[in-house]
């Protein structure tokens, strides 16, 4: 019994975890998001930082230009992407 | 101390800069005076010839016309070779030609401006520095810059450091490092604020932007004068980028109505011409009467050389 409490406890544990991955996840992702539209934000017309700031940032920038490229690329697919948001499988 | 003199193009703010320079040095103050302006016109005001570097031009005076182009270009290759280190696969595109065109970037000119004013003021062999800037509006654009910075730089650590505290949660959730995988390799992703190269690229340029606010928004170091002609457009252009950077918290101390008209008998032609005078500078003191107001006349001749400028010094003593 004490076996099955324990076990079913760690199964819950790891349901938690992975939702709580699945959520911290989501807003990381959002906040890289954010982050490099804010800095990179001329590229797609948006008010952007002073050019100097942008442009001291841009050789450590490789990475947010890789997020900026690949979410344009989902946005080809809009219906998918609020399905993946809401959990609509 | 540092003098900056501002004002519409054509009003004579290298001249008053200028003159202000000689007395400067001429009462024993080694002083440098600058012109920021890209057109310059410094040394035909000194009628000596002028470069990129300091030049001796008088006992304890000297002079320069900095070549912002060459500021820009430096900053820009700067930045090619920094992107280059990090792109490196970008080798086999012209990266050199794209980043040629950033020039042209609005902001740049005022940074590279701001940048020469930042060099200047590390100089320490000066007591004195007499800044003549370029037109108003792209003075004013370059003094509000560092506020402007400022308010974004701040905004993006604030940003930053909740992206930061994200992955740190994201990594101790799933007990792993998080990585980007480039093919083959594996990238790690920083999580801790000083080893993230963005956030301390902020943290650096938040330093250098508020050393150079700081000086400039210290009115015990900065005297900021703004040159009107004694007309009204100049006056109500004056009384605006005043108003602009009283905002970011930049003092201007003087008022200096430059070429006004001092007749003993008015010829009926000029008797309008007159009459604007008074208006304007009935206006000035309406507007901008909180300021030190001083009067310069119209000279005869365009003031040029030591002699003249010693001339142009007496008013604005």
């Amino acid at each position: 019994m004490q076996e099955f409490i324990s076990r079913f406890k760690e199964v819950l544990e790891g349901i938690f975890r992975g939702k709580s991955i699945e959520y911290v996840g989501y807003e990381e992702r959002e906040l890289e998001n954010v982050f490099a539209l804010l800095v990179l934000g001329s590229f797609v017309g948006l008010p952007s930082p002073p050019t100097t700031i942008s442009l001291r940032l841009l050789p450590h920038m490789g990475r947010e230009l890789v997020i900026m490229a690949s979410v344009s690329r989902r946005l080809d697919d809009m219906l998918g992407e609020m399905a993946g948001l809401f959990e609509i499988t | 101390m540092i003098y900056l003199y501002m004002g519409k193009g054509g009003v004579g703010k290298t001249t008053c800069a200028a003159a202000h320079a000689v007395s400067l040095a001429d009462s024993g103050r080694k002083t440098l005076v600058v012109s920021l302006d890209p057109a310059h016109n410094l040394g035909d005001v000194l009628d000596v010839e002028l470069g990129d570097e300091p030049r001796k031009v008088a006992q304890n005076l000297w002079a320069m016309e900095p070549d912002f182009e060459k500021v820009i270009s430096k900053y820009l290759r700067e930045l090619t070779e920094r992107v280059k280190d990090v792109y490196g696969y970008l080798k086999i595109f012209n990266l050199d030609n794209y980043v040629d065109t950033l020039r042209y970037s609005p902001g740049v000119e005022e940074d590279a401006v701001l940048r020469k004013i930042m060099e200047i003021l590390k100089m320490k062999d000066y007591e004195e520095i007499v800044l003549d800037t370029p037109p108003t509006g792209l003075t004013v654009r370059m003094l509000v810059l560092p506020s402007v910075s400022l308010t974004w730089i701040e905004k993006l650590m604030e940003l930053r450091l909740r992206l930061l505290g994200a992955r740190r949660a994201l990594e101790k959730l799933s007990g792993e490092k998080l990585v980007i995988r480039r093919g083959e390799t594996e990238i790690s992703v920083p999580t801790d604020p000083e080893d993230d190269p963005i956030f301390k690229e902020l943290e650096a340029l938040r330093k250098e932007i508020s050393w150079v606010q700081g000086i400039l928004t210290d009115g015990g170091r900065t005297s900021v004068s703004m040159v009107v002609n004694p007309d009204v457009l100049s006056v109500r252009e004056a009384s605006r980028a005043i108003g602009v950077l009283r905002k970011v918290g930049i003092p201007m101390r003087r008022l200096i109505v430059n070429k006004y008209l001092r007749l003993s008998e008015t010829p009926s032609e000029l008797e309008e011409t007159v009459r604007e005078q008074e208006e304007a500078l009935g206006l000035a003191k309406k507007e901008l009467g909180f300021l030190e107001t001083v009067v310069v006349p119209l000279f005869p001749r365009e003031p040029r050389g030591f002699e003249a400028l010693r001339e142009v010094a007496r008013f604005l003593a």
